[in-house]
């Protein structure tokens, strides 16, 4: 339990607003969106300055309590989720945009900003900052360059490391640290921006971020193509990419996802279909004129059921903000949603959805799949009830087996969503023991005492920190 | 889950559906679009935080406490968490179950207790007290003047605010309700007949309003059958959490209004509209599931009505104003009723139409008050009236009366020029008399 004294030196420091200690509060802030997890902290605190996270952060270390950061609390590996109990750090109302920098082509803002809001800050600039993961809505950067997320644009313009530049970071011991700058080019030392990007919150807390900005694409061209079967779709995404052509989006739909997303949006998306991908290609108007024939053809040759071209930048919008409720609108169908974030060499997509099917037949499972199938990296989501524990065990079967194909495949058990809690396991069998102890030694290094983010991304023998999917919850000590 | 077993912490009265609560995916798409996560910035004041507690409840890790009960009164019932929701829950009505467990958890001392049942149970359920009665009390419910007295603490709210309150009132008429003729007949070609549900703000505050509904309504050719012995649509009650009392106006309204041989049922009121279309709902556990789909399908706002059939152009004149359109949270999101009102102004000859961006947005209905006095808030109206200023608009259109007070109160406190009308106004501006 944190000490009354240290709760009131915290709301000494950050003011009484920004502290929150009732059970109320607390039970909130125990969640991701991952499915089955939660646990309860001892206290939140909600820093607005960089100061405050220093503040909050020596008072934690005097109080021995681990420190789990959070941006909006929508990771999808629990990475926010406070299984040691704790100080959960929200970051989300640190959310200034500090500056948009028009000479050199960057912005700087707090860690707690929305995507989307820097998204349509910059755009208000004639400027463009490309990742956009289905959350863009909601999401935070600081959450974004911990997860490293990607989203529906990443195959043409990659993913938010690509796009960072700087960041300032608090580490366990209490100093700052600023690694990169508005160069465009930076190899003094080892790049410890690269090395936090993608950490989840285990190694130090983010507080600001400059990001790369780029001019918007002058043109583009949206492309809705159906099939009658998965694989055909596979066989288009991997064809495209063949041919040399790397449009900006290549997202696929299967029937389930289709009938959950029409459900909500209801713009007559095709329910009897098999799957649909969503094409766009942008940039420059001839590049695009040549690009969407390009597509168009090879759509031809592997006999897309249907082809259509969406008629306005409003109809290719709205076909884009379906797509990103798909995961959401999975969640209709059953009471737990558990999605996994498998990713293959694009060549293997076809195969890969060939898996799927197999598994699914073999534990009997409902499964939605969808993704950022250019990427070649897929959502399966299998859409089951977390109180059938029967269910649960089969559903982690079709994940262990699938995992096993997607590894000899040359594939990660993770494209986007981070190992947090919920792919600990896994991890290992991908990058082997050897792999995992240089990691451990890299946490070591940031952060001796193992206070912040404990838990996550290592199997650490610790049942607490173990991820029970059929239990539900657990309010830890 | 059948309401009656008992689920986890509630009671076992009017307990929230577990398959409700668990819907809830958590991927904070609602956070967004919530005024009161926007006013506190609390992960517990957003839908998927009370969805989260309400959860909690449920599944025994908490009990329905103090805070639980706060969050359920704090909620706006505005209903945009379920339009933003992918996953189909509705925290809004989550939290209106919430609202008649608190009772049950936390009976009203004494004097609360008296007023609130004198208001609810004496004078909403009568429309003739209602109507001689004063006017605070008239207004105490469904513009959720007790939502900002709650939570006048937690908005930092100063004292002056209640003065203000009074600034906001509108000119008043006397009440239209025992002026309207049962039956007004069709003007020209009849194409049909309807029932007026005539709601209490409506006729209280906004009579003229309502006259011009009647009136469009027969100049499109509909016979307007308006039943004197028609009651409150139950929403403050719902509201409030009082349950029962909205079961038995919501019984008495459907054998009412069943028993008329009309069409359709027609409002101009989102709030009552949202309500009359919940009665489904509400009443499903007394079975005729036959009666309460087909009195479900007979209500229809007025815009969505007059588009449904198709609005009738010819000796309209036209009215040449640039004209931009607020969505009533209990007509886009409650109801989603959103395109129909739009195609209704596009259609008066004469109009110039802007579309409001972000017109979806809650005015922040009770919220207004406080607009003047905190920082975030003050954000949310300036929100608001910059995009109506943006639409160089001259008129704002909206269809529901907590809207219509909010936005000429808020436009007048920002020396702007708009004059706030509801649709059915505008039509009366184009109908010749
Ligand atoms: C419907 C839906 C769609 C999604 N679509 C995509 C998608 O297309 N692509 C994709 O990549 N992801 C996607 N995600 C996953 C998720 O939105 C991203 O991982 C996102 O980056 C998380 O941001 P957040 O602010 O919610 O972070 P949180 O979930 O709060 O935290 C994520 C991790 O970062 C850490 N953290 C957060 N802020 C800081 C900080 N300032 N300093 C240090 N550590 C911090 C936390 O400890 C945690 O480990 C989706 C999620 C949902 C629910
Ligand atoms: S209520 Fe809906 S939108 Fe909000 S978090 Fe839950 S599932 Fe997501
Ligand atoms: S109904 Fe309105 S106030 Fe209530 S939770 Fe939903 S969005 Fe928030």
């Amino acid at each position: 339990m944190i000490s009354k004294t240290a709760t009131q030196h915290l709301i000494d420091k950050l003011g009484a607003a920004n502290v929150a200690c009732e059970k109320e509060d607390l039970l909130v802030l125990g969640y991701d969106s991952t499915p089955g997890i939660h646990h309860l902290p001892e206290v939140a605190v909600f820093p607005t300055t960089t100061e405050g996270v220093l503040a909050a952060m020596e008072i934690a270390q005097h109080e021995g309590l681990p420190i789990v950061p959070r941006g909006s609390g929508t990771g999808l590996s629990g990475g926010s989720v406070p299984v040691k109990g704790g100080m959960v750090l929200c970051l989300n109302r640190m959310n200034r945009i500090r500056e948009i920098d028009e000479e050199n082509l960057t912005a700087t803002v707090e860690a707690g900003v929305v995507t989307l809001d820097l998204f349509n800050a910059v755009a208000g600039k004639g400027l463009f900052y490309p990742p956009d993961p289905g959350s863009q809505k909601i999401s935070t950067l600081g959450g974004n360059v911990m997860e490293d997320a990607g989203g529906l644009r990443g195959l043409k313009y990659g993913v938010t490391r690509d796009y960072v530049m700087a960041l300032e970071c608090v580490l366990p011991d209490g100093s700052i640290l600023t690694t990169g700058g508005k160069s465009v080019k930076d190899v003094a030392g080892y790049s410890f921006k690269d090395l936090l990007v993608g950490s989840e919150g285990t190694l130090g807390i983010i507080t600001e971020i400059t990001v790369k900005l780029i001019p918007p694409p002058k043109d583009k061209r949206t492309f809705l193509a159906y099939f009658n079967d998965v694989r055909t779709a596979g066989e288009a995404v991997s064809k495209i990419i063949a041919a040399k052509i790397i449009p900006s989006t290549m997202e696929i739909m299967d029937k389930a996802t289709i009938n959950c997303v029409e459900d909500y949006v209801k713009i007559g998306l095709p329910r009897q279909m098999a799957a649909l991908l969503l094409i766009e290609v942008d940039g420059h108007p001839a590049m695009v004129e040549e690009e969407a024939l390009g597509v168009k053809t090879i759509l031809e040759q592997v006999k897309a059921a249907e082809i259509h071209v969406a008629k306005s930048a409003e109809e290719a919008g709205s076909l884009a903000a379906a797509r990103r409720t798909a995961l959401s609108a999975l969640a209709r169908v059953r009471p737990t949603t558990l999605l996994e974030d498998a990713t293959v060499p694009r060549s293997r997509l076809a195969e890969t959805f060939a898996e799927i099917e197999r598994l699914t037949a073999k534990y009997g499972l409902t499964v939605g799949t969808f993704g950022h199938a250019g990427d070649g990296n897929l959502h399966p989501t299998v859409l089951c009830d977390e109180r059938n524990s029967d269910e649960m065990h089969r559903a982690h079967a079709f994940y262990d087996d699938l995992y096993d194909q997607v590894l000899a495949w040359g594939g990660t058990v993770s494209g986007e969503h981070g190992i947090g809690l919920a792919k600990k396991e896994y991890l290992a069998r991908q990058i082997g023991a050897g792999g995992v102890k240089v990691m451990k030694r890299i946490k070591r290094a940031f952060d001796p005492k193992g206070i912040l983010n404990p838990g996550k991304i290592f199997v650490d023998d610790d049942p607490c920190t173990e991820a029970h999917i059929e239990e539900g919850f657990r309010v830890s000590h | 889950m059948s309401h009656t077993d008992k689920l986890g912490n509630f009671t076992s009265e009017d307990a929230p559906d577990y398959g409700d609560v668990l819907q809830c995916m958590r991927c904070g798409f609602c956070l967004p679009t919530c005024p009161t996560f926007a006013l506190t910035g609390r992960e517990r004041s957003s839908p998927r935080g009370r969805v989260a507690l309400a959860r909690a409840v449920a599944e025994q890790k908490l009990e329905f406490t103090e805070s639980v009960r706060e969050e359920a009164f704090f909620c706006l019932d505005c209903r945009a968490c379920t339009t933003a929701c992918p996953s189909g829950v509705r925290a809004g009505e989550v939290m209106e179950v919430c609202r008649s467990q608190a009772h049950q958890f936390f009976p009203p001392k004494h004097v609360g207790k008296t007023f609130r049942a004198f208001i609810l149970q004496k004078m909403l359920t009568n429309p003739d007290l209602l109507e001689t009665s004063m006017l605070p009390a008239r207004l105490y419910q469904k513009l959720g003047i007790q939502w900002l007295v709650r939570h006048s603490q937690l908005l930092k709210l100063g004292p002056e605010w209640v003065a203000k309150a009074e600034g906001m009132m509108p000119e008043l008429y006397p009440p239209l309700r025992p002026q309207l003729p049962d039956v007004v007949p069709a003007v020209g070609e009849q194409r049909g007949r309807v029932a007026f549900f005539l709601g209490c703000i409506m006729t209280l505050m906004y009579p003229e309003v309502s006259r011009q509904t009647v009136r469009a309504l027969t100049h499109q050719g509909f016979e307007v059958v308006t039943p004197k012995e028609q009651k409150c649509c139950g929403a403050p009650h719902l509201t409030e959490g009082d349950r029962s009392t909205t079961r038995s106006l919501a019984q008495h309204n459907l054998d009412l209004f069943m028993a008329l041989d009309v069409d359709a049922i027609v409002t101009d009121c989102a709030g009552c509209g949202a309500a009359l279309k919940e009665y489904e709902e509400l009443l499903e556990e007394a079975g005729k599931h036959d009666q309460l789909a087909a009195f479900r399908g007979k209500i229809k706002d007025v815009s969505e009505f007059l588009a449904e059939q198709g609005l009738r152009t010819d000796g309209l004149q036209p009215v040449e104003k640039v004209v931009t359109y607020h969505e009533p949270c209990h007509l886009c999101h409650a109801q989603g009723v959103s395109k129909q009102p739009r195609d209704l102004i596009r259609a008066i000859p004469g109009i110039d139409y802007r579309e409001l961006n972000e017109a979806s947005w809650c005015c922040g209905s009770a919220a207004t008050f406080s607009l003047k006095y905190t920082g975030e808030s003050q954000q949310i109206l300036d929100r608001k009236l910059d995009n109506v200023k943006a639409t160089g608009a001259e008129l704002l259109v909206t269809a529901n009366p907590g809207c219509h007070l909010q936005l000429a109160w808020g436009l007048k406190q920002a020396g702007m020029t708009q004059r706030v009308v509801h649709i059915t106004e505008l039509l009366g501006m184009a109908t010749p008399d």
